[in-house]
Formats: C-alpha cells, sequence, structure tokens
C-alpha cells in the first residue's frame, strides 16, 4: 500500500569555521553518529525523521540533502574559515522550499521543520544575516533551535533568530554528546506529539543539565 | 552524577536504585533502575503534579481496590483469586509499591524479557535492549527487523484477543487506562502476547482525572477536537473508557492490517499540515474503508476489514463509522473480545509455505483464498465444524453457537463443547480433544471428554477417536450444556 506517512525533516546546521578546528569538529562529528544511532533506535522516529546537514564556514553549503535515516550516511567534516551564517540561513530557505513537501491530495504534507543550529561563535556576514533572519520569521517556515557554544559564542544574534537559545559552556566531546543526545530526544518527542490543536508550541525536552536556556 | 541510592516506600520498607544522568524520560515520568533490572522506580517529570491529593489517592486506589493483578485476599480487587491475579500479572505492568522520599513516585515491576529487542532482532538497527513498542510490528519499521521476531497473523490476533481481553479487565472494574497507544502496549509477535504498561494514568471513578491527552494517532477524534477549551470547560472532552474504545480499535486494525484507520490520501487542509492533520484526526476524520465515502481510501488497498470476517468487519464498521465521531456507537472491549475469539476459531494455516501471514479468516469456505498471498486452499484441507448448543430448558431445540474450521493438530478446549464457557481469564485452558488427519481421513480424538458420543450414538472414551465425514453430527459431551457438532467437508 502507498506510503502516508507525514515526514518531520530536520536540518542540521553547523558551525565548521576555523575555531571548531580539532576536538569540538570531532565532537560533532561523534555526536551526528551518536543522534543517528538514537534515531534508529526510536520506531516513530525512524519511520519519521528525514535529517540533512547544512555546514557554514566561510561559504554555506548543503552537504546531506534532506534524507530518511537508514540511507542517511555520515558527512565528512572540515573546519576552516569564517562564520557565514547569514549564508546558511539562506541556503536554509533555499533548501527548505525545494525539499519540504506541502500536501496533496494522494500525499501528505511533511511537518514543519525542526532546525538546530549549532555554533562557537557570531555571524562574520552580519548584513546577510540580519536579512536572512527577517525571511526566516516572516515565513514561520520552520521551529528553530539554536545553541550556542563556548566562550566566545554570542547569543545576541542567535536571540534575533529564534526564542530557543541555549548555552553550553564548553565545545568539550562530554558537552557536544549532551547537545546531540538531547537532539535526539528532542526529534523523538516531536515525532510523538505533533498532533496537538494547530499552532500549539512544539514540546522539547529540557535542556541537560550544565545547559542554560538563554531568555 | 550516579551510583546505588535508596528509596523509602509508604510504609518505610527501603530498596535500591541506580541513579544516572539524562534517564529515559517519557510525557509523564522519568525511569531508574533496580541494581538486578527486576523493577523500576519511577518519579515524575513535574513535581509539583506530585503535591496533587488526587494523584495520590488516584495511586492507592489502583495499587488496591482496582488492582487485578493482585488476589482479594492480598488487598487487590474484589472477587480477584490468585488464578485471576496470576493471569492478569502476565498482562499489566502495574506499579506495586508507592515511593515516599527522596520524593514521590511510584515501583513497577521491570518488563519480561521477551518484551525487549535481543542482539539478534535486528542486522540493520542498533536496538538491542529496546523494548518492543507496537509500531516496530505495523509500521513500515517492520522491514528492518529479523522474520524471527515478526510473527504471523495468527500471533497478531492471538495479541489483539489479549488485549482487547486486558482493556474489558479494566473498563469491568470502571476504570479507563486514557492513554492507550503503541508506546503503552508492548508486544511480542513471535509469541503472540503483549503487556500494557504506564497504568499509574488510569482514570478512576470518582477521582479527578489526570491531565492526559493521549499520544498522537491514538487520540479519540472529540478530544483531539475539544484539546483547545480549557480543562475546566463542559465542552472539553477527557481521555475515558469510550475514548480506550477508540484507541483499542486503532490498534487491533493496526496489529491485523499494518496499516492506520485514518491515515489515507486525503487532504484536508491546504493551510499546514498541523492543520490538515488536527482536521484528519480529529472532527473530519475518515475511516480509510469507509463503505460510501470513499475519499480518503488508498487506491491501492490489497486486503481490507471484509477479509477478516463478518464478525471482525461489523466491529470494525461499527468502532470507524458509526462510533468514529459517536462515542457510545464503538464496540465495548467486551464485544471486541467475542468478535476475535470468534475470528480465531475461523483461522486456517495457508498452504503457501512463502505466506509471510501464515494464516487467514476463511469465513467463506467456497471462496478459500489466502488474502495476503492470494494461495487457493485446497478442497481437502477444508473442514469446517458447526457448533450448536441446547436452548436452555428446551430439549431437542438446537440454536448454532459457532463456527469451526478445523485443521491437522487443532486442539478444542471447554469452550468448543461446553455452551456456557467462554475463553476469559477464567478458563480452564487444558486441551479436551484435538482435530487430526490420518490416512486421508480427519478424526477428533478424544484427549479428556467425558461422554463424547459418536454419530451412531456410542460412547467414545479418552484416547478413542470420531471419524469426521461430511454431515455426520455427534454431541460432545455428556453434561447438559454440552453441544453438538456438525461436520462439512468440501466434495
Amino acid at each position: 500500500m502507498s506510503n502516508f506517512t507525514r515526514r518531520l525533516p530536520v536540518y542540521l546546521l553547523l558551525d565548521c569555521s576555523g575555531s571548531m578546528t580539532g576536538e569540538p569538529i570531532e565532537a560533532v562529528r561523534q555526536g551526528i553518529k551518536a543522534l543517528l544511532s538514537e534515531l534508529r533506535s526510536d520506531p516513530q522516529a525512524l519511520e519519521t525523521a528525514y535529517l540533512s546537514v547544512i555546514t557554514f564556514e566561510s561559504t554555506a553549503r548543503q552537504i546531506t540533502p534532506l534524507t530518511e535515516l537508514m540511507q542517511f550516511k555520515e558527512p565528512e567534516l572540515k573546519a576552516s574559515g569564517a562564520t557565514a551564517m547569514g549564508a546558511a540561513l539562506n541556503l536554509l530557505i533555499d533548501c527548505i522550499n525545494k525539499e519540504v513537501r506541502k500536501g496533496t491530495e494522494g500525499q501528505k504534507g511533511d511537518w514543519r521543520p525542526l532546525v538546530f543550529m549549532l555554533t562557537d561563535g557570531s555571524p562574520t556576514d552580519t548584513e546577510t544575516f540580519k536579512q536572512a533572519v527577517q525571511s526566516v520569521k516572516a515565513a514561520k517556515i520552520a521551529n528553530i533551535i539554536a545553541c550556542a557554544a563556548g566562550s566566545s559564542a554570542d547569543t545576541t544574534y542567535l536571540r534575533q533568530l529564534t526564542e530557543s537559545v541555549l548555552m553550553m559552556n564548553t565545545l568539550s566531546a562530554g558537552d557536544m554528546a549532551q547537545f546531540f543526545k538531547w537532539v535526539s530526544g528532542s526529534i523523538k518527542m516531536s515525532s510523538k506529539s505533533l498532533d496537538a490543536a494547530p499552532g500549539g508550541a512544539i514540546e522539547l525536552p529540557p535542556p541537560p543539565q550544565g545547559f542554560v536556556v538563554v531568555p | 552524577m550516579g551510583g546505588i541510592v535508596e528509596a523509602t516506600l509508604v510504609g518505610g520498607k527501603k530498596i535500591q536504585y541506580v541513579v544516572k544522568d539524562n534517564p529515559p524520560r517519557g510525557g509523564m515520568k522519568y525511569t531508574y533502575f533496580a541494581p538486578d533490572k527486576s523493577y523500576v522506580v519511577q518519579f515524575f517529570n513535574d513535581p509539583a503534579i506530585t503535591k496533587d491529593p488526587n494523584l495520590r489517592k488516584r495511586i492507592a486506589a489502583i495499587l488496591g481496590k482496582y488492582n487485578p493483578t493482585l488476589s482479594e485476599v492480598d488487598g487487590g480487587a474484589r472477587g480477584n483469586s490468585d488464578a485471576m491475579a496470576s493471569y492478569f500479572s502476565g498482562k499489566f505492568c502495574w506499579p506495586t509499591a508507592v515511593v515516599e522520599a527522596p520524593e514521590f513516585g511510584i515501583v513497577c515491576p521491570a518488563y519480561p524479557s521477551n518484551f525487549f529487542f535481543n542482539e539478534n532482532s535486528s542486522k540493520l538497527l542498533p536496538i538491542k535492549g529496546q523494548d518492543k513498542k507496537s509500531n516496530w510490528f505495523t509500521s513500515g519499521t517492520r522491514k528492518y527487523l529479523e522474520k524471527h521476531e515478526l510473527g504471523d497473523f495468527r500471533s497478531m490476533l492471538q495479541i489483539a484477543i489479549s488485549l482487547a481481553r486486558s482493556v474489558r479487565r479494566l473498563h469491568q472494574a470502571g476504570l479507563a487506562h486514557s492513554d492507550l497507544s503503541c508506546n503503552n502496549v508492548l508486544i511480542d509477535p513471535q509469541n503472540g502476547k503483549c503487556v500494557v504498561i504506564d497504568i499509574d494514568s488510569l482514570v478512576v471513578p470518582g477521582i479527578f482525572p489526570p491531565e492526559v491527552a493521549g499520544t498522537p494517532g491514538y487520540i479519540a477524534p472529540e478530544v483531539l477536537e475539544t484539546m483547545g477549551l480549557p480543562f475546566s470547560d463542559p465542552g472539553r472532552r477527557l481521555p475515558s473508557s469510550y475514548t480506550d474504545l477508540h484507541a483499542l480499535a486503532v490498534l487491533i486494525y493496526e496489529y491485523l492490517l499494518f496499516r492506520h484507520p485514518l491515515v489515507g490520501p486525503k487532504l484536508y487542509s491546504k493551510a499546514s499540515p498541523e492543520e490538515d492533520n488536527f482536521l484528519g484526526m480529529g472532527p473530519k476524520a475518515t475511516f480509510i474503508e469507509h463503505p460510501t465515502d470513499r475519499s480518503n481510501r488508498p487506491k491501492d488497498l490489497k486486503y481490507t476489514i471484509q477479509d477478516l470476517g463478518p464478525a471482525l468487519e461489523k466491529l470494525f464498521l461499527e468502532a470507524f463509522v458509526d462510533g468514529l465521531h459517536h462515542p457510545d456507537a464503538r464496540p465495548t472491549a467486551m464485544e471486541w473480545e467475542k468478535g476475535l475469539v470468534k475470528t480465531w476459531d475461523l483461522l486456517h494455516p495457508c498452504e503457501n509455505p512463502n505466506c509471510e501471514a501464515k494464516w487467514f479468516v476463511l469465513h467463506d469456505i467456497h471462496k478459500p483464498v489466502c488474502p495476503f498471498c492470494g494461495n487457493r486452499a485446497s478442497k481437502e484441507s477444508i473442514l469446517r465444524l458447526r457448533l450448536k448448543s441446547q436452548l436452555r430448558g428446551k430439549t431437542g431445540q438446537w440454536v448454532d453457537a459457532g463456527e469451526i474450521n478445523a485443521y491437522n493438530s487443532m486442539p478444542l478446549f471447554k469452550w468448543h463443547i461446553l455452551a456456557n464457557v467462554f475463553p476469559d481469564e477464567k478458563a480452564d485452558r487444558d486441551m479436551q480433544a484435538y482435530v487430526c488427519r490420518h490416512q486421508g481421513q480427519w478424526l477428533l480424538v478424544n484427549h479428556a471428554i467425558q461422554g463424547l458420543t459418536s454419530p451412531s450414538g456410542s460412547i467414545v472414551p479418552v484416547g478413542q477417536a470420531v471419524l469426521l465425514k461430511d454431515g455426520v453430527v455427534f454431541r460432545t459431551c455428556s453434561e447438559e450444556r454440552g453441544m453438538v457438532i456438525e461436520v462439512t467437508c468440501l466434495k
């Protein structure tokens, strides 16, 4: 029989600027591995969640298009260059327009995408960033959660983008692992609770111990 | 943080549990395990609700006078015998104690190990140690599991009967589960077993209900539709035994047909997926097999409720056509239990060795085709036994009391030979007789019946058999409520 499952698109926007070189980028790589493993052991997530990875350094690139979990291959991540966060948001809008299905007779429309952005700095393309934030907000195209990692991360910009801003103190492997664990918890929870009356806020699990929700 | 700590139970007893970072967390509670994993200790995500006296009253009632897993003598449900308590202990993961310190919580037994995946369950997925939530087996994720995990149509029907019986037992006591779903019913298709978990959100009569909406896909349309209203609004529909009956029907449909009864091609709203979903699962929900409104019907339905026999077809129509938006028209759990048991007796083994369902409901012996693989059953394989029972106090007046499709080594139980026995938790499950194919002939071998009578009227002792030929009629036992069997073979 045809499949009428409604997909949950998940976009990971990952900062791969030069400052992520070494342990941080390796921790992100491990984080994605753990994330996949977690999601593949949850039937609802496995059935509904689709994953894409967009990286940003001096430019932004979608290194994995929206892919079902069983087909997802871990991307190769390299850290170098600046922090083109604005370009990443513009690319996110393009990808969502292209990849996220609208409902038609015979095919279920996708859920509103869930976007997790992880950065250890602040945008270097601030003008582009400001415009991109306007477009993202105007279109209400996604539920965005931003995470500022480490002492140089600046939450001011992130708070312009979304009300959901998390802060983790270090870029250590332990913190990163916790962050990705929380991301998988959020995806699992969303894939189960997406259904409440329209307009309701999405529910996310409480952030990991040691993480601060920036008001 | 971590290590073994102690909890104090109501009554002062102390038990140990292992504290871990980021413990497994559900919608309401999080869980720590016993050092030997034989029980779990659960605390509430929101400590504020543990201050609610209703919660404590409710849990005390669940542990005591409403507890079907504890005999009346031990403080459980009224009229509950040891045998019944033990029967239902395997069907529910029922809380066993209340934790007073370090904070309010509950103790539950761990699920038996057959409800967890092991290292052989899947070659593709890292699911060792995960619990067997129903939807692993009923959705697209089936294909990632090893074949031996999947069971067959008969074992899924067995699970459906077991679940209907468990829900009937709850409802019989006036309880409602309030959050029946694929997450709260673990199933083991390999062994045809299921266990109902998350018992602490039960709705107990006379105590203010819990604020649980339910799980997407299993929430009754009227609950979803009124979820936006304030809790105290009289129009707000809350989980109850009626909403359980919606969830129960959805689960049974999923177990038998591997699809959701309301998820089809129909587009309810172009505005947003949330609205489309809200309308399609709520106020505008339409059964994908609605007999007249075909707007939500997938074009490529291979098998339908008609293939499940008349009893289940009728129940599904009542649940998803008449009762979808009219809660009081939904079939009761007792009706499901009866219809499913009736259907069990119509099972026929598919002769196609590659058929994944292995069994199908042979309701019309003149169209003996397996709906799952299309294989036609051979005429020799079909043997229909029609049961007749005597109207009480009216000697010689016999009425239809059921039909059985017999197959080689099929067992007959008390409920097949006595009109006043129903296969519930009280029934004697010892085999009374069995059907056997021997040298091209069908035999009914007496295993334990006193007074089995041959078609010619002589007594057939234990160990001997009745020859089952087309048209023969014989009495199964000499007891007053003993039934008569009429045999039909295909020519």
